[in-house]
């Protein structure tokens, strides 16, 4: 109990003083605690980018859909408006006497 | 030995283990019961406090994604169908009332009615359905009634709904606006009504035409992610759970041409419409050589003649029916081929329209007599005009002793059967042959002129497309390929249904006949068409059902003597060279008028032809210049 109270006494007393990793001799593994701490460092650095770059993902794949879906919706509106009956209509409201040719177009061919 | 102190050293080491149990028991022993506490105290309404259930709760959740289906594309890639999502809008209004009321806060409840009222004029102003005013009460009064799910607006496309996000209120998260957006995915047909019946539609878990028959290729396959929250409480992908990704449909090219459809439709219309007499109008447009289907208008009317046309019903598929004098051309054809009738202008006695065996005189023929004062008639004249009388001489004088012959010809023209086709559903022709319950002693001379036989409009303008295709029967296809983002993965290519249906000889003669038809016959309405026609004209009388027939005894007439008729035009153009086999029917409700095939569908066939003859490249004329033509270059950007 006496051994045990003086260890407890003697650890506080290295830490107060700034001496306990010189007491357990931590510099003879100085290189594999720094090694460990960069690893730690790399693990969290690395999982923030992993989860940045995801989000980035999440973000850009919305907006995809987002034109995909406008793509989509505009291009039913321009084919609705290329329709032959469509565009009788239109040049009909507009009082023009454009209409369907009655003989197919003739072609020029070069000499 | 042991000396004494060494003894006495071993008892206080003992006695200082005994003491360390000591506590550690009694510390064990209180921690025990303090878990016994509080489990008792659990189970008797305690109360987990939020924030620690926030910690506690999962942050993954399991997210679907449903596949984008595919497209339905013309042959030229327009879309004939699309998929795209609308958006229902609704508002849970009584969004932090609560929290207002707890900490006593007025203010904020009063600024949050204010971007209430400044939301309504933007609704106002965005919808134009309603007031500023109304839209202010109806999200006042959700407030005071606890409304959590007003509903503000259904089947709002994306734009507007980007547009109500930066409104006030929707512009703030659901927990403090209120706005509720919910996605549904919908199938737009930017041609509207156009070949609607072709392409099919999907309602729920009901779909026809292409929209069936292709679901499997459209549909593509649903996918699904587990998603966790990040410390930015971004919802991301998580990367530790399995995942099946999702696949979008692939798009089906059809073989269907726009411009074609549209001016078939419109064609059609423009026949049947006026006339409420009509219950329903079709039309196919073949490509010859490769049976590629270029248009299939499906018009009708429903039950009433009041109500519009609209492709209610794939008729041209499923109208299994008598066709009338269009059948001539196919014992025409077997005659021809069997070497019965070896040339056209062969003669027959007209005998006063009878046929011996019981069947009605032919009245036409003692006109016939009477305007030429002749006693005998060429199979071309009949032909011409059509004669009942020549076709029923003609199947009895040489098939009457073996009619299966005639039939054998008819199954080889696969008029027999139905065959397969890019849309399920084809209607299965009924053939009244020798030795099945509906043959009797007329059945063959019937069944030359077009009555006997029930097959379906696609079943006729496939076997005149084998004339056209000189003898070769092609199988009509309406799918030419499967794509995915413009690339091929299957490619349908033209198939054979009978390589040799006739020899060209034959197919040679009867377009002559049929040539004859449009220039001196019933469809003379076509002689002057853009481009020469080739074909029949088929006038047809319907057998009533027994409600139509209100206790009429005659099957093709009702109580006032009414008759449903069936007017066909079937045939090729141009006739020298045939590139397109088009058919044309026009189907009346019970009517004392006659629908003759040469009219109203020869008059839709006529207004066809003309207009196809002016858009299609094959017949544009090549001019030579006198002057040198300047070349045309790309103009740099």
């Amino acid at each position: 109990m006496k051994k045990v109270r003086t260890a407890i006494k003697n650890i506080f007393k290295a830490l107060r003083n700034g001496e306990f990793l010189l007491r357990i001799r931590a510099d003879k593994y100085y290189l594999h605690i720094m090694y460990l701490f960069l690893l730690m460092w790399l693990s969290i650095l690395l999982s923030l980018r992993v989860d940045k770059t995801l989000a980035t993902a999440g973000r850009n794949k919305a907006a995809i859909e987002d034109l995909r879906i406008r793509h989509s919706q505009k291009e039913a509106e321009l084919v609705k408006l290329q329709s032959a009956s469509e565009i009788e209509r239109r040049l009909d409201r507009m009082g023009s006497n454009v209409a369907m040719p009655k003989e197919p177009a003739k072609i020029i061919k070069r000499k | 030995m042991p000396k004494r102190n060494e003894i006495t050293d071993k008892i206080e080491n003992r006695d200082r283990i005994h003491v360390v149990m000591f506590f550690l028991s009694i510390v064990f022993f209180l921690v025990g019961v303090l878990i016994m506490i509080q489990i008792v105290r659990i189970q008797t309404g305690y109360q987990v406090d939020d924030r620690v259930v926030d910690l506690f709760r999962t942050t993954v959740s399991k997210h679907t994604d449903n596949p984008v289906r595919g497209r339905i594309l013309a042959t030229d890639g327009r879309p004939m169908a699309i998929s795209a999502p609308l958006y229902d809008i609704h508002m849970d209004c009584t969004v932090r009332k609560q929290e207002f009321i707890d900490k006593d806060n007025s203010e904020g409840e009063a600024k949050w009615r204010e971007k209430a009222a400044e939301l309504s004029r933007c609704l106002s102003r965005e919808f134009r359905d309603r007031s500023a005013d109304d839209y202010l009460k109806a999200i006042l009064n959700g407030r005071e009634k606890g409304n959590r799910y007003l509903k503000i607006r259904n089947n709002v496309e994306l734009s507007v709904l980007n547009r109500l996000k930066t409104y006030p209120l929707f512009n703030e998260n659901t927990n403090k606006g209120g706005m509720i957006v919910e996605r549904h995915d919908e199938r737009i047909y930017p041609y509207d009504s156009l070949a609607r019946r072709v392409i099919g539609y999907v309602k729920e878990n009901n779909r026809i035409g292409l929209e069936h028959s292709f679901d499997h290729e459209l549909h593509g396959r649903e996918g699904f992610e587990w998603r966790r929250v990040t410390d930015k409480k971004t919802w991301i992908r998580d990367l530790d759970s399995a995942s099946v990704s999702v696949k979008d449909g692939n798009d089906i090219r059809t073989t269907l041409n726009v411009d074609f459809q549209e001016i078939a439709d419109k064609a059609l219309r423009a026949q049947i419409q006026a006339d409420e007499e009509v219950r329903a109008g079709i039309c196919i447009i073949m490509e010859a050589e490769s049976g590629a289907i270029r248009a299939m208008v499906n018009l009708s009317r429903g039950d009433t003649p009041q109500t519009v046309l609209w492709e209610r019903d794939n008729l041209v598929l499923r109208e299994v029916g008598e066709q009338g004098s269009v059948m001539k051309t196919v014992t025409l054809v077997s005659l021809v081929e069997d070497g019965y009738v070896k040339t056209l202008e062969q003669t027959l006695p007209t005998n006063n329209g009878f046929v011996p065996g019981g069947y009605n005189q032919d009245v036409h023929i003692l006109d016939y007599q009477r305007e030429t004062g002749r006693r005998d008639i060429t199979v071309m004249h009949g032909f011409e005009i059509s004669s009942n009388y020549v076709f029923t001489w003609l199947a009895e004088n040489y098939y009457g002793k073996k009619p299966q012959e005639m039939f054998d010809h008819i199954y080889s023209y696969r008029l027999g059967e139905a065959f397969d086709f890019d849309i399920q559903g084809m209607g299965t022709p009924v053939v009244n042959r020798p030795g099945t319950p509906g043959w009797s002693r007329t059945t063959l001379g019937t069944t030359a002129y077009g009555y006997g036989l029930s097959v379906t409009p696609l079943h006729i303008a496939t076997f005149y497309n084998g004339i056209a295709n000189k003898g070769r029967m092609m199988k009509p296809y309406l799918v030419e390929s499967v794509e995915k983002d413009g690339k091929v993965l299957k490619s349908f290519k033209p198939s054979v249904l009978n390589s040799s249906i006739c020899s060209p000889a034959t197919a040679d003669t009867v377009t002559r006949a049929l040539r004859a038809v449009v220039n001196e016959g019933t469809a003379t309405r076509l002689k002057n068409a853009k481009l020469p026609v080739a074909g029949k004209t088929g006038t047809a009388r319907v057998v009533l059902s027994p409600e139509e027939r209100g206790g009429s005894k005659d099957a093709y007439s009702d109580a006032y003597g009414r008759k449903k008729y069936q007017g066909t035009f079937v045939g090729f153009f141009p006739a020298d060279k045939p590139k397109y086999t088009i058919l044309v029917t026009v189907y009346s409700y019970p009517s004392h008028k006659n629908f003759y095939g040469g009219t109203k569908p020869a008059m839709a066939v006529r207004e066809i032809v003309d207009k196809i003859y002016a858009i299609d490249p094959e017949w544009r004329p090549q001019m030579s210049p006198v002057a040198a033509v300047p070349e045309m270059k790309e103009t740099k950007k």
